[in-house]
């Protein structure tokens, strides 16, 4: 078989007459780091809802692992070891951030307290170790993306989806996420982001997928990707071109 | 009480272990389970103290069993957040089973509690399976449709129900019919069945249900993406609260000794009593349920007693007063007050 962990074939999802995410593949290898841009609009998060299972597709197929997820639902997803953060964070505000993890952690857990403290370590792993006792509602937002991270993490997830995790942070938080996200994958984590920054995208120096109106326009390098045309007269205009 | 389920730790010693941070303190179902003893020790000491008043222990075998009842509910209502106004329906179910076991084949009560749980749990699967697609409120205008309609059908199939008549049930007492001259035998059974109540909510709550359920609550999205199997959870929490309001509904009709559907299928004194209780008490909490039923039950009976006669209806007038008040400034009810001033007290002295 082909050694891909995730496969994106001929992805394509309509919303009535508007085709979000159109006849879109990609593959990811074990340890790869993806990044997805595109200008506003353009599917990222479509995609990212396919690949996670929060919509079926229209069309096309998710691989994962060499088996079809196409059909299963989201949780059954997150089951196989599909973790995922979303754009807007879904903090479980009024439990605790272990709690939070833990709820994370019992996924491949039924034991309270091996659940309480694997959940630790991927606090640890994040940089949350210290806040862990506190209520969740009271992080901080850029708190709140890593314990996004943290719950993923405690899934036991091979591949991690990480949807605009640096939005809204400040210039030294997006670097301390940066690391992070580094970090992560440097440990063999399969990890795929979509992100609106391109600073973050060419500090990544990993491939890069650009997405408009839905149709996958470029695949390759940073420096490559950037400096296409098509992506140039996405993002900017055609004049810039 | 200490209900701080997590401290923070002090800052200085955050690192510290080989492995990282401590981790703060979980409060497990072995901690719960001292703690129910404690509670079940100090009533015990009550009903023995008030052993030979009527009165009191009439108030406190309905305070009881309204306790353990919210208690139930609140599995899934609370810490699931599924506001369930059909909870009715599965006392209804449990009093009407074992009525019928025990009118027309002398089966003793205890046995045909299993009966009657297993059938309020599986009435209880097949309503919410197409129910809990709806949310909020949406759910809980659904389940109070649901308490009507059960209504209406134990009024009309009479041959199971007694109908408006009513089933009453032959006096026969003797600890196997579940029915006793002297009211202590029966306040003790309450008390028996509040501390089961808290023992399972405690169970739920301090193990992966109880959190998935809290999770489902918080955020169904944030949950599937976690792995969690929504439906499945809530129909889980569902099924386990249903069963434990259905042994409170055959508790109560060997109590009452007389089922009927104005009594059972009650939408204020019965259906909605339970969250009614937990929302003052502090919802989704494991003791807000027990501390509103000790506050509302003799409040309730209370009110009754005293200006029930002279204006009908005062006792609901002043509890969905009470309702608004705490809907207004305690939200999180009771319990929910008292653990934040628990925590602004140990924050003030950190």
């Amino acid at each position: 078989m082909s050694g891909f962990v995730l496969s994106v074939e001929n992805l394509t999802r309509r919303f009535g007459g508007l085709v979000a995410v159109n006849d879109v593949s990609f593959n990811l290898r074990k340890g790869d780091l993806l990044s997805i841009i595109g200008p506003n609009g353009a599917g990222k998060t479509t995609m990212f809802n396919l690949v996670t299972g929060q919509y079926p597709p229209s069309a096309g197929r998710v691989i994962f692992n060499g088996a079809d997820i196409s059909g299963l639902r989201p949780h059954a997803r997150a089951k196989l070891g599909l973790g995922r953060t979303f754009q807007i964070s879904k903090t479980l505000t009024t439990l605790t951030t272990l709690e939070n993890a833990m709820v994370g952690a019992f996924l491949k857990r039924n034991n309270l307290s091996e659940a309480a403290d694997y959940a630790m370590h991927v606090l640890d792993m994040v940089g949350l170790g210290a806040r862990a006792g506190i209520k969740a509602g009271t992080l901080t937002l850029s708190e709140r993306r890593r314990l996004e991270i943290a719950r993923a993490l405690a899934l036991d997830c091979s591949v991690l989806l990480l949807d605009e995790v640096m939005a809204g942070l400040n210039q030294k938080e997006v670097e301390s996420v940066i690391d992070l996200v580094r970090k992560l994958n440097g440990e063999g984590l399969t990890i795929m982001v979509i992100e609106h920054n391109l600073k973050v995208v060419r500090a990544f120096q990993s491939r890069v997928i650009v997405l408009d109106f839905g149709r996958l326009i470029a695949d390759g390098s940073p420096d490559h990707v950037l400096s296409d045309p098509h992506v140039v007269e996405a993002y900017l205009g055609r004049q810039h071109a | 009480m200490n209900k701080t389920d997590i401290q923070a730790m002090p800052a200085g010693l955050a690192g510290a272990g080989a492995g990282g941070t401590a981790r703060p303190k979980v409060t497990t179902f072995a901690t719960e389970l001292g703690r129910i003893a404690a509670i079940g020790l100090f009533f015990a000491v009550c009903l023995f103290l008030f052993r030979s008043d009527p009165f009191i222990l009439n108030m406190m075998a309905y305070t009881f069993l309204f306790a353990a009842l919210s208690t139930s509910w609140n599995i899934i209502g609370g810490f699931g957040g599924q506001f369930s106004l059909g909870h009715g329906v599965f006392f209804a179910i449990g009093a009407y089973t074992t009525a019928n076991l025990y009118f027309h084949w002398q089966v003793s009560p205890w046995l045909s509690l299993i009966p009657g749980m297993i059938l309020a749990s599986i009435v209880a699967v097949a309503v919410s399976w197409p129910t809990f697609r709806l949310k909020g409120p949406f759910f809980a205008i659904a389940t109070l449709a649901l308490n009507e309609v059960a209504f209406v059908l134990a009024t009309y199939f009479d041959s199971v129900t007694g109908g408006p008549r009513g089933m009453l049930l032959p006096f026969k007492a003797g600890l196997v019919n579940m029915v006793f001259t002297s009211r202590l035998p029966y306040a003790i059974i309450m008390v028996g069945f509040l501390l089961i109540s808290l023992v399972v909510a405690a169970y739920v709550l301090r193990g992966r249900l109880g959190y998935y359920l809290q999770a489902v609550h918080l955020d169904e999205d944030a949950a599937r993406a976690a792995g969690i199997d929504v439906l499945k959870v809530k129909l889980t929490g569902m099924a386990i609260s249903a069963a434990l309001t259905g042994i409170g509904g055959a508790l109560f009709a060997m109590y009452l000794r007389f089922v009927d559907p104005p009594t059972v299928l009650n939408i204020q004194d019965i259906g909605v009593k339970f969250l009614l209780i937990a929302l003052i008490g502090g919802v989704g909490t494991l003791y807000g349920p027990l501390l509103g039923a000790l506050l509302i039950i003799p409040l309730e009976s209370y009110l009754r007693a005293t200006l029930g006669g002279t204006i009908p209806g005062i006792n609901l007038l002043i509890l969905g007063g009470l309702l608004v008040l705490f809907a207004l400034f305690m939200r999180r009810g009771i319990f929910g007050a008292l653990q934040g001033a628990w925590e602004r007290y140990r924050g003030a002295r950190s």
